[in-house]
């Protein structure tokens, strides 16, 4: 329908400018025709101004005149005995000078050179023949009167011919005369129906042109309403994209936790005793793991990157620390394939510098990988450097330079290199692995932190990948170096840190990984307690949980940051949660936190978020003293139920009885737990359902507790829009998941046999 | 001189004119005709030769300078060349001091022509017709006639009418 629309549309104005042009054509014709009507009638004029037929008939008139009087004195001549011959003789030539006058070219035209012209003009000519014998120049007899009247009945016999032609011609004008008005009648008929087909066509041109200019207008409308519409469709597909990279955000997000597990199950089973072709093929299956694990990673970078959702966390940060972190982390690869990695920072790089440590780490990471990966002897190198002469306004950037001495790579090659799914080198990809999308993220990740990523290379000579960002040092104004010194006394005296958490069993964790750090932990089960603790005492940080009764995370830390004490007002506050969405990163940023911790929290996340605060990495001394992999009993399997990896980490933070001691919390508070969910179903009060299946996602999840942590989390989605029955479904389908975790933690080892009597 | 300056002042300017060509030639009175008269000029003469009218024979405008050149009328059907003196010395000659000319042809056709005429356009009384003496038959023995081809606005019926033939007095009125 709208295209028929559209092709008519098109049609329309095609055929009205072939009318129009029609249209043209006829006025120039008629313009024309109007010329030539003109023209015509001037010529007319012309001609009747030209010919003076009224002249010649007024000629053929004097010369009748002229005969008669010459008759009349010829008669009284002829009577006469003593004539007056000279008076005779003049009248005479008098009269032959008139009647040559009609032999002229045009009285014959004009009396039509007809026989009785011919008749009359012979006769005369006859008569003159006679009389000039003695009347003319050479006479050559006497003009007696016996002559005179032997001629006479010869120049009477003249009167009626010419009479006759005297009256022809004036007939013959009158004629003419009105032929030339009807003509001229003619003429100003066709001139008046000139004008009016003009006027006519005038006015259908001017129509027509009005019609189009209606048309145009119509037409630009019709064209405004089509923009709208395309910007309101782009609206609504970019509102679909964004839809879209929110989902796949959570499906990476939702993928990655049971992924864990996997990974941890993997991880179990080579403790197994194997045989060496089992092991190969356990080798095999975690390496394809790793591999599927940091695709995951990345698609949820790039999903985060494109929907604008990936914001940056700058802060201040030691520059070194994190070199450190990055070499620790690289050394073995580079050791693995025997290549030398050096890295150096330029003495005139600040200690201190202001950026997005996990952002950088990341491109570092996968700039040196890279470099590692595609080198198989010498070095890799990372130079650090600041460059103040650089690029625009002379502003100072901070650049990092990863060179190898790999393969190297030709033009083309280098050119679509950053492009999405392009590796280095086709032939090489599945030997390297890799989902072609790190290049890409990091250059993103770069630009978005306002610098670039460049790339120099020749084929076989290595590469040298140029990592710059804009330089920013930290501000260290005089509240600062209180600040520094709190944080340097920080590193020699435990925290006190408010914990802000609802759910029993995440207090405990909370409180095992505080210890554990050699911190003192104090606690609050809800936002409004927390914001009371807040006001009273000074703590060093607060962590706060973001679901909980009575006043929420976002909430109280509002509250806090409204308090009246400055001092207070401005304790650093670190966010737990159980959502890894951006927007709830950036609600919880706006509202004045500084941190933002995922559940489960590991004791590496909770340290690093501290030394983001206070600057120190003494702050968790005992890291090392803990043995680098936990110690988990031998087991003859596992499930998706527990998530190996938050155990894992659990158990760096504190001891086995303790974790099985707030395990079995957990547990024994399950059966409570049902039936709350059960009350809030029943009572058809979502929120309240929501609330309690937040709680016990949190813990579940920090305790490592996988399939009753799903459970919660589906729980807790559904609240609002699931079917009751589906929702009764869920609760019946946590409640036998409870037995089934607990033996799944005796079976590898977490639990004793026995439920604890605590929790019955 | 312009060629149409407004009628007031060319009047004055012909009257003008006309007096000083009589006052050029005060000592020269008009001969008289001693052959056959063949113009009769009548009217306000200042010099009259016979009575009050002023007689020219065929020598006495032979004498007069002659003017010649060759243009198509409507009663020749070729250009012919007419020779004569022009009539506005014909005029002076005999002191003529009016504003029109009544042109009376032997067949009494008479005509008037403004003076004004014959200042303004070098109107010759044609004595010779191709170089030759008119007969009355000819049209002759005198014709005025303007010089139609030199001036297209001559080429009109009021001129034609006035290009009197067979002229046998000139009345000035």
């Amino acid at each position: 329908m709208a295209a028929a629309d559209d092709r008519r549309a098109v049609g329309e104005p095609r055929r009205r400018w072939t009318w129009l042009g029609l249209v043209g054509v006829g006025l120039a014709l008629l313009l024309l025709a109007a010329a030539m009507v003109q023209t015509r009638q001037f010529a007319l004029l012309r001609q009747t101004v030209q010919s003076s037929d009224d002249f010649v008939v007024l000629s053929i008139y004097q010369a009748e005149t002229e005969y008669l009087r010459l008759r009349e004195q010829w008669r009284v001549a002829a009577t006469e005995p003593a004539p007056d011959l000279d008076a005779l003789r003049l009248r005479y030539d008098i009269w032959i000078s008139r009647v040559d006058l009609l032999d002229a070219e045009r009285p014959r035209r004009l009396i039509r050179a007809s026989d009785e012209f011919l008749r009359t003009m012979e006769q005369i000519e006859g008569f003159i023949a006679a009389a000039d014998r003695a009347l003319g120049p050479q006479p050559v007899a006497e003009p007696s009167t016996t002559f005179l009247q032997a001629q006479l009945p010869g120049l009477e016999a003249l009167g009626p011919p010419l009479h006759a032609m005297s009256l022809g011609a004036a007939h013959r004008v009158a004629e003419q005369s009105e032929q030339r008005t009807q003509a001229v009648r003619e003429q100003n008929q066709i001139s008046l129906a000139l004008t009016l087909s003009l006027s006519v066509l005038t006015l259908a041109f001017a129509l027509i042109a009005l019609n189009q200019v209606r048309q145009l207008r119509e037409r630009r409308l019709v064209l405004e309403e089509l923009a709208h519409n395309l910007r309101e469709a782009r609206r609504e597909a970019e509102a679909a994209s964004e839809a879209k990279s929110a989902f796949l955000a959570n499906m990476s997000h939702e993928i990655r936790t049971p992924f864990h597990g996997l990974m941890g199950m993997l991880s179990l089973l080579r403790e197994t005793g194997l045989g060496p072709k089992q092991i190969d093929y356990l080798r095999t299956a975690t390496e394809s793991a790793d591999h599927l694990l940091a695709i995951l990673n990345d698609i949820l970078d790039m999903s985060q990157l494109e929907s604008g959702r990936m914001a940056l966390a700058p802060a201040a940060v030691d520059l070194r620390t994190l070199l450190r972190d990055v070499e620790a982390l690289m050394r073995p690869q580079a050791n693995a394939k025997a290549l030398a990695l050096h890295i150096d920072a330029d003495p005139a790089v600040p200690e201190r510098v202001v950026l997005d440590t996990t952002r950088v780490k990341q491109i570092l990471f996968n700039l040196v990988s890279n470099a590692v990966k595609f080198s198989d002897r010498g070095a890799v190198v990372l130079d650090v450097r600041v460059r103040r002469d650089a690029s625009a306004e002379g502003r100072p950037e901070l650049e990092f330079v990863v060179t190898d001495t790999g393969i190297g790579m030709d033009e083309a090659t280098l050119a679509r290199l950053f492009n999405r799914f392009v590796q280095g080198d086709n032939s090489r990809s599945r030997r390297h692995g890799g989902t072609g999308l790190g290049l890409e993220i990091s250059r993103n990740l770069a630009r978005l932190m306002g610098g670039d990523i460049t790339a120099r290379s020749r084929l076989g000579e290595g590469s040298s990948f140029t990592f710059r960002l804009p330089l920013e040092v930290p501000a260290e104004p005089a509240g600062d170096a209180a600040t520094n010194a709190a944080a340097l006394a920080a590193r020699s005296r435990s925290l006190q840190v408010l914990v802000a958490e609802d759910h029993p069993v995440n207090r405990q964790y909370m409180a095992a990984l505080l210890e554990n750090l050699g911190h003192e932990a104090h606690f609050t089960t809800n936002g409004e307690e927390a914001v009371r603790a807040a006001r009273e005492r000074a703590f060093d940080v607060v962590l706060m949980d973001l679901h909980m009764p009575v006043l929420d995370g976002v909430g109280a830390t509002r509250a806090i940051r409204a308090l009246p004490d400055r001092a207070r007002s401005t304790v650093p506050i670190v966010a737990l949660t159980a959502d890894a969405f951006e927007q709830t990163r950036e609600r919880c940023l706006v509202a004045g936190m500084n941190d933002f911790l995922t559940k489960p929290v590991s004791p590496e996340k909770l340290a690093a978020s501290l030394r983001r605060l206070f600057g120190s990495p003494a702050a968790a001394p005992e890291r090392g003293d803990q043995p680098a992999a936990p110690v988990l009993p031998q087991a003859g399997g596992g499930s998706a139920l527990i998530d190996e990896a938050a155990i894992a980490m659990a158990l760096q933070a504190m001891p086995r009885e303790r974790l099985a001691s707030m395990v079995e919390a957990f547990l024994g508070q399950g059966p409570q737990t049902v039936q709350r969910l059960r009350t809030a179903v029943r009572d058809a009060q979502p929120l309240e359902l929501r609330v309690n299946a937040h709680a016990a996602k949190g813990a579940a999840l920090n305790l490592g507790l996988a399939a009753l942590a799903a459970t919660a989390e589906a729980l807790q989605q559904g609240a609002a829009h699931l079917p009751a029955h589906e929702i009764a479904r869920l609760v019946q389908r946590y409640e036998e998941l409870l037995p089934a975790t607990r033996e799944a933690l005796v079976a590898m080892g977490v639990l004793s046999g026995t439920p604890a009597p605590a929790a019955t | 001189m312009s060629p149409r300056p407004d009628a007031g002042r060319r009047r004055s300017l012909t009257l003008g004119a006309a007096w000083m060509l009589a006052a050029a030639l005060p000592a020269r009175a008009l001969e008289r005709p001693r052959g056959p008269v063949v113009l009769t000029l009548t009217g306000r003469l200042r010099m009259p030769n016979e009575g009050d009218r002023a007689h020219f024979d065929m020598d006495m405008l032979a004498a007069l300078p002659q003017h010649s050149f060759s243009t198509r009328t409507p009663w020749y059907a070729q250009a012919r060349r007419f020779t004569g003196p022009l009539l506005r010395d014909v005029l002076a000659a005999a002191g003529a001091q009016g504003t029109t000319l009544r042109l009376v042809a032997l067949n009494d056709y008479r005509v008037d022509m403004p003076v004004d005429d014959v200042q303004r356009h070098d109107v010759v009384l044609a004595r010779l017709l191709d170089d030759r003496p008119m007969s009355v038959r000819d049209k002759g023995p005198l014709f005025v006639i303007y010089p139609f081809d030199a001036d297209p606005a001559l080429r009109s019926a009021v001129y034609y009418a006035r290009s009197a033939w067979q002229l046998r007095t000139i009345d000035v009125l």
